[in-house]
C-alpha cells in the first residue's frame, strides 16, 4: 500500500520536472542554453506565492474549473500503474472512468473559459471541444484492441508488470501503429505542436493556453500542476508501451521507467523542434490519423 | 380497490375538477396540483413497492361486453410506472409557478385535464396486459399528448408542430396496428402472452412493424422529425413530461415486444444497435446546429435514445450470442439510462422554462450571463449538463459504463457480434465528445459570460414550485451517480422480466461494478475537497482584485465579441457538414457606403430535408391523381360501401 501512494506522489512531484525537460530539448534545437531545469517549479512557487485578479464577468465556476482540472488529472494518475508497478486502485473499467474524468477535468475549464466572455477563450474553447471527440474515439479503438488481447479492461491489464510485454507478444507490429497513435493522442491532448503550440504569441492560434488566459495566482499553478500531470499520464501510458521490458526488481524496473520517461519528453521536444503547428483547419485529420491507425491495428490482429 | 388504479383515478379527479373552477386562476392550479400531484406520489410509492417485491399483479376489466381489456405489471412494467410517475409528480409541483397567466385560466384547466390524461395514459400504455388495452391506451396518450402540445395554439408554427406530431404518431400507431394485426392473424387472441407459434419470419416482421410504430413515439432517426418541432411549442413542464418519459414508452413497447416474441435471432440486436448508432451521433450533432434552447434539448432527447438503443442492441446481441453477461449489462445500462435520462432531460426542459419565462426567448444567442441572478438555475443546469455528458460522478456516467462494459464484453466474440459491438463502442465515445462540447455550448453560452441582450439583463428566479423540482432532480443526478446500486438493482430486476430465460439473475457481480464507481467517487471528491481546502490556504491574506476580462490589448470590447453558439459549434459542424448541411444568408458589404447586412446560418436535419422529396412530394401525387373517387356524390359513396362488402364477403 506505501509503494503506490509513493510513486503516486513522487510522479505529481515530478511532472513539472519533467516538462522542463522539453523546453530543455527545445533550446538544445535552438542553439540556445535554455531556461533551469527546475523552471517550472519556480514558476509554481511564484505563482502559489501571488494573489490573483479575476474578471468581474466571471463567477464561481471560473474559480472551480482549475480546481476540477487538477483534481481529474491527479485523480487519473491514482489509476495508472507508474513503473509497471501496480496502481493504487484499479478495477474492471477503471479506463472508461479514466478517460470521462479527463472529460470532466475538459468540461471545467471550458466552463471557466466561457466565464470570462472573452472572445479568445470561446474560441480556444470551441477548440478544446472539437479535437479531443477523435481522440477519444482513438482511446477507445485501442482499448478494443488491448481488451481483444488481454481480455482485461482496465489500466493495470495493459501497463502493469508483465502485462505490456505480453500486448507485444501478441501484437507485434501492430504495436508500432498503436505507440503512434497514442503519441499522437498525447500531443492533442495536451496541447503541444504540432496541434497546439504552448509558446507562441499570438492569442487566435492557441487552444489550451488562450483559455487560461484570464487565471492568474494559485489558480493558475493548479492549472499548470494539472496540466504536467495529464502530460505524465499519457506519457507514462507510451512509455510504458516503448519499453514493455519487466526487469524482475522493483528498483531496476523503477530506474528503467524513469530512463524511458524521458525518451518519451524528449520525443515531444524533438517533435516541437522540428515541426510547426499545423493550420487549424488540418488537425483534425492529423489526429484522424491516430484513429485510422489504431483501427488498422485492430484489424490486422483479428483472426479469421 | 388496487392503489394503482386509485392514484389513476386520484389523478383524474385532479384533471377534471379544475374544469368546474371557472376563471378562479389560483383554484384551478391548486386543485391540479394537489390532485395529479398527490394521484403522482401514491403511484410512484405503490409502483416503487412492486418493484422491489417483484409480486405480479393482474386485472381485466370486460369492454363493450366483447373485448377484455387486461392490466399486468410485472417488474419491466413497474420499472417504467416508477419513472412515469415520478417525473410526472416533479413535472406538476414545476406547473405551479410556471403556469403563471391568470387571464388563460380556463385554457389552464383544459391543460390540466390533457395532462392528467397523458399521465394515466401512460401508465395504462406500460401496464397493459393485452393488445386492446394497449392501444386504447396508447391513442389516448398521443392524442392528449396532441392537445398539450397546441396549448398556445395561436401560434401558426404551434399549430404546425401539433399536425405533424399528430401526423406521426398516426402513422406509427398505423405500424403498431399493422404488427399487433399480424400477431392476432397468426395467433387469434389479444393476449401478449400467445407470440409463441409463429414462424421466424413473420416474427421479424412484426418486430420491424412494431419497431418502426414505436420509434416514431420515441424519435429514432429518421421518426423523429416532429420531435423538435413539437417540444418547443409545449408548455415547458410538459416538453419535460413528453422528452423526459413519453417518448420512452416507445422504447418499452420495442422491449415488450421483443420479450413477447421471445426469438433470439441476431438481427433483432442489429436493427436496434444501428439505429441506437445513427439516432445518437446525428441527434447530437443536429443540436449542436440548434439556436433555440428547447429544440438543442429535443434534440438531445433523439441522441440519448439512441445510446438506450445501443445498450439494448447491446443485450439483445448478448442473447443472441449466448452472453447471459453481456446481455445483462446491456439491457439493464440501456433501461438504467432510460430512468437517468428521464431524470437530468427533465431537469434541463425545467431549466430551459424558467429561462423562457423570466426572458421571453427561447433563442441561446440574445442570453447570458443568467448564472449570475439565476443561480439555483444556473447550478441544476450545470449539473444536468454535466449528467447529460456522460461524466462521473454523475448519473449519465453509471448507466453509460454499463453499456461500455456490455460492448466490451461482445468486443471479445468473432465476426458481426464483434463487428457491432466495434461500432457501438466508438460511437459511444463520439457521442460523448458532441454531447460535452453541444452542453458546455449551452451552458456557456446562455448561463455565462455576458448578457448579450437586454433580454438577458436582471433576471430574477422567484418561484419555488419551480426551483424545488429542479433541485430535488439535480441531488438525484447526483445521488445516482455516486450510489447507483439500488437503481441498478432495480434495472436488473426490470430487465429479468424481459424473459431471457436465464432464471434468477445474480445480483452480487453487478453490485461489485456499482461499489467501484462509489468508491472511485468518493476518492475523486476527497482529492476535491483537499484541493479546495490548499486553496483557501493558499488565499489567505492574499490580495484578490477584480477588473475587466483581459482582452489581450484590447480595452474597448463589447458583449456582441463573444463568443456565440453558432462560432462555437462551426468547425464540429463542418466536419460533419456532409450530415448537416449548412445554408447561410449573408449578403457581401459592397461598395464604399455599404447598407447594414445580416448573417442567418441554418443546420438542416437531413431527415426532415429528404422527407419532402421522398415521402411527401409522391405521397401528394398520388393523392391528387385518385381525387376523382372522392366527388361528393352520395349514392356513389353508398354503393362504395356495398361494393366493399361483397367484395368482403367473397374473400373472408
Amino acid at each position: 500500500m506505501i509503494e503506490p501512494i509513493v510513486l503516486w506522489l513522487l510522479a505529481i512531484l515530478l511532472a513539472p520536472f519533467f516538462s522542463a525537460v522539453i523546453l530543455k530539448v527545445k533550446a538544445f534545437f535552438g542553439g540556445k542554453k535554455g531556461p533551469p531545469i527546475l523552471i517550472n517549479y519556480y514558476t509554481l512557487i511564484k505563482l502559489f506565492q501571488k494573489g490573483s485578479v479575476y474578471s468581474t464577468s466571471t463567477t464561481v465556476v471560473f474559480k472551480l474549473g482549475p480546481v476540477v482540472s487538477m483534481g481529474t488529472a491527479v485523480v487519473a494518475l491514482m489509476f495508472l500503474p507508474i513503473a509497471g508497478r501496480l496502481p493504487l486502485i484499479s478495477f474492471n473499467g477503471d479506463v472508461i472512468f479514466v478517460l470521462y474524468l479527463l472529460g470532466l477535468g475538459r468540461f471545467f475549464t471550458i466552463a471557466a473559459a466561457m466565464d470570462t466572455a472573452s472572445p479568445f477563450e470561446g474560441m480556444g474553447a470551441a477548440r478544446e471541444a472539437y479535437f479531443p471527440i477523435i481522440c477519444e474515439a482513438t482511446m477507445f479503438m485501442i482499448l478494443i484492441l488491448f481488451i481483444k488481447i488481454t481480455g482485461i479492461l482496465s489500466l493495470s491489464g495493459y501497463f502493469a508488470g508483465p502485462q505490456a510485454l505480453f500486448i507485444w507478444k501478441a501484437a507485434g507490429p501492430q504495436m508500432f501503429f498503436i505507440i503512434i497513435a497514442l503519441f499522437i493522442v498525447l500531443l492533442t491532448e495536451n496541447a503541444r505542436v504540432p496541434v497546439d503550440d504552448p509558446a507562441t504569441h499570438l492569442e487566435l492560434t492557441m487552444i489550451h493556453e488562450v483559455m487560461v488566459l484570464d487565471h492568474s495566482g494559485p489558480d493558475f499553478a493548479f492549472i499548470e500542476l494539472g496540466a504536467f500531470c495529464k502530460l505524465f499520464f499519457y506519457s507514462t501510458m507510451v512509455a510504458s508501451l516503448v519499453f514493455p521490458f519487466d526487469m524482475g526488481t522493483p528498483m531496476a524496473d523503477i530506474g528503467l521507467f524513469w530512463g524511458s520517461l524521458l525518451v518519451v519528453y524528449a520525443a515531444v521536444g524533438v517533435m516541437e523542434s522540428i515541426m510547426a503547428r499545423y493550420r487549424m483547419d488540418l488537425v483534425p485529420k492529423f489526429i484522424l490519423t491516430s484513429f485510422a491507425l489504431a483501427f488498422f491495428a485492430t484489424i490486422i490482429t483479428l483472426e479469421f | 380497490m388496487d392503489l394503482f388504479f386509485l392514484s389513476l383515478i386520484i389523478i383524474l379527479l385532479g384533471g377534471v375538477l379544475p374544469l368546474f373552477a371557472g376563471r378562479q386562476f389560483t383554484a384551478i392550479k391548486t386543485v391540479a396540483v394537489a390532485g395529479i400531484g398527490a394521484g403522482c406520489l401514491l403511484g410512484w410509492i405503490d409502483s416503487g413497492i412492486k418493484l422491489s417485491q417483484a409480486v405480479p399483479f393482474s386485472r381485466s376489466f370486460q369492454y363493450l361486453k366483447m373485448f377484455s381489456l387486461s392490466f399486468q405489471i410485472d417488474s419491466l412494467s413497474a420499472f417504467f410506472l416508477v419513472i412515469i410517475f415520478s417525473i410526472s409528480f416533479f413535472a406538476t409541483v414545476y406547473s405551479y409557478h410556471y403556469m403563471n397567466k391568470p387571464e388563460k385560466a380556463v385554457r389552464v384547466s383544459v391543460n390540466y385535464l390533457f395532462f392528467a390524461l397523458l399521465i394515466v395514459s401512460m401508465a395504462l400504455v406500460v401496464a397493459s396486459g393485452n393488445m386492446i388495452a394497449f392501444m386504447l391506451s396508447w391513442e389516448i396518450m398521443s392524442l392528449s399528448s396532441f392537445f398539450l402540445v397546441i396549448y398556445n395554439y395561436q401560434l401558426p408554427e404551434n399549430r404546425k408542430a401539433g399536425y405533424l406530431y399528430l401526423v406521426f404518431s398516426h402513422v406509427g400507431a398505423m405500424s403498431i396496428f399493422a404488427a399487433f394485426g399480424i400477431m392476432y392473424g397468426q395467433t387469434g387472441g389479444f393476449e401478449f402472452t400467445d407470440a409463441a407459434g409463429m414462424t421466424e419470419t413473420v416474427k421479424i416482421l412484426i418486430f420491424i412493424l412494431a419497431f418502426i410504430g414505436f420509434g416514431s413515439k420515441a424519435g429514432i432517426f429518421p421518426f423523429h422529425v416532429w420531435l423538435p418541432h413539437a417540444h418547443p411549442a409545449a408548455p415547458s413542464h410538459i416538453s419535460a413530461v413528453m422528452s423526459g418519459v413519453m417518448i420512452k414508452t416507445g422504447i418499452y413497447g420495442i422491449l415488450r415486444i421483443y420479450a413477447m416474441l421471445n426469438l433470439h435471432t441476431p438481427v433483432f440486436g442489429e436493427i436496434v444497435l444501428i439505429a441506437g448508432m445513427i439516432s445518437g451521433i446525428l441527434g447530437v450533432i443536429y443540436a449542436l446546429g440548434q439556436y433555440d434552447l428547447k429544440k438543442i434539448l429535443a434534440y438531445s432527447s433523439v441522441e440519448n435514445i439512441g445510446i438506450i438503443l445501443i445498450g439494448i442492441g447491446i443485450g439483445m446481441i448478448g442473447v443472441s450470442s449466448n452472453q447471459p453477461v453481456m446481455a445483462i449489462l446491456g439491457f439493464s445500462g440501456g433501461l438504467l439510462h432510460l430512468l437517468n435520462h428521464s431524470i437530468f432531460k427533465s431537469l434541463l426542459f425545467m431549466g430551459a422554462g424558467i429561462v423562457l419565462q423570466k426572458t421571453g426567448t427561447r433563442s441561446i444567442e440574445v442570453l447570458g450571463g443568467l448564472i449570475k441572478q439565476m443561480k439555483i438555475t444556473g447550478t441544476t443546469f450545470l449539473i444536468g449538463s454535466l449528467a447529460i455528458s456522460g461524466l462521473p460522478p454523475f448519473n449519465g456516467f453509471v448507466s453509460e459504463f454499463l453499456i461500455y462494459l456490455g460492448g466490451f464484453k461482445g468486443v471479445m466474440l468473432e465476426k458481426t457480434p464483434f463487428v457491432l459491438s466495434l461500432l457501438g463502442i466508438i460511437s459511444m465515445a463520439v457521442i460523448g465528445g458532441l454531447a460535452l462540447a453541444c452542453f458546455s455550448r449551452v451552458l456557456g453560452v446562455v448561463f455565462q459570460g455576458e448578457p448579450r441582450s437586454p433580454a438577458a439583463v436582471n433576471r430574477d428566479e422567484k418561484g419555488p414550485a419551480m426551483l424545488l423540482p429542479m433541485l430535488t432532480l439535480a441531488a438525484a443526478c447526483v445521488l445516482i451517480g455516486v450510489f447507483p446500486q439500488v437503481f441498478m438493482e432495480s434495472a436488473v430486476k426490470a430487465a429479468s422480466s424481459l424473459g431471457l430465460g436465464y432464471g434468477r439473475i445474480p445480483i452480487e457481480p453487478f453490485m461489485e461494478l456499482t461499489g467501484h464507481i462509489t468508491r472511485a467517487a468518493a476518492i475523486f471528491f476527497a482529492v476535491l475537497l483537499l484541493i479546495l481546502m490548499l486553496r483557501i490556504l493558499l488565499y489567505r491574506n492574499k490580495l484578490i482584485t477584480r477588473s475587466g476580462t483581459w482582452g489581450c490589448g484590447f480595452t474597448q470590447p463589447t458583449v456582441k465579441m463573444q463568443y456565440t453558439g453558432s462560432s462555437y459549434a462551426a468547425s464540429i459542424l463542418g466536419f460533419f457538414k456532409t450530415l448537416a448541411p449548412l445554408t447561410e444568408d449573408h449578403p457581401a458589404i459592397r461598395g464604399r457606403f455599404p447598407e447594414k447586412t445580416h448573417y442567418h446560418s441554418k443546420i438542416s436535419d437531413i431527415a426532415e430535408l429528404h422527407m419532402e422529396n421522398v415521402i411527401v412530394r409522391p405521397v401528394m401525387f398520388l393523392f391528387d391523381h385518385l381525387r376523382w373517387i372522392q366527388h361528393g356524390e352520395i349514392h356513389l359513396y353508398i354503393g362504395y360501401i356495398l361494393l366493399a362488402i361483397v367484395v368482403l364477403l367473397f374473400f373472408v
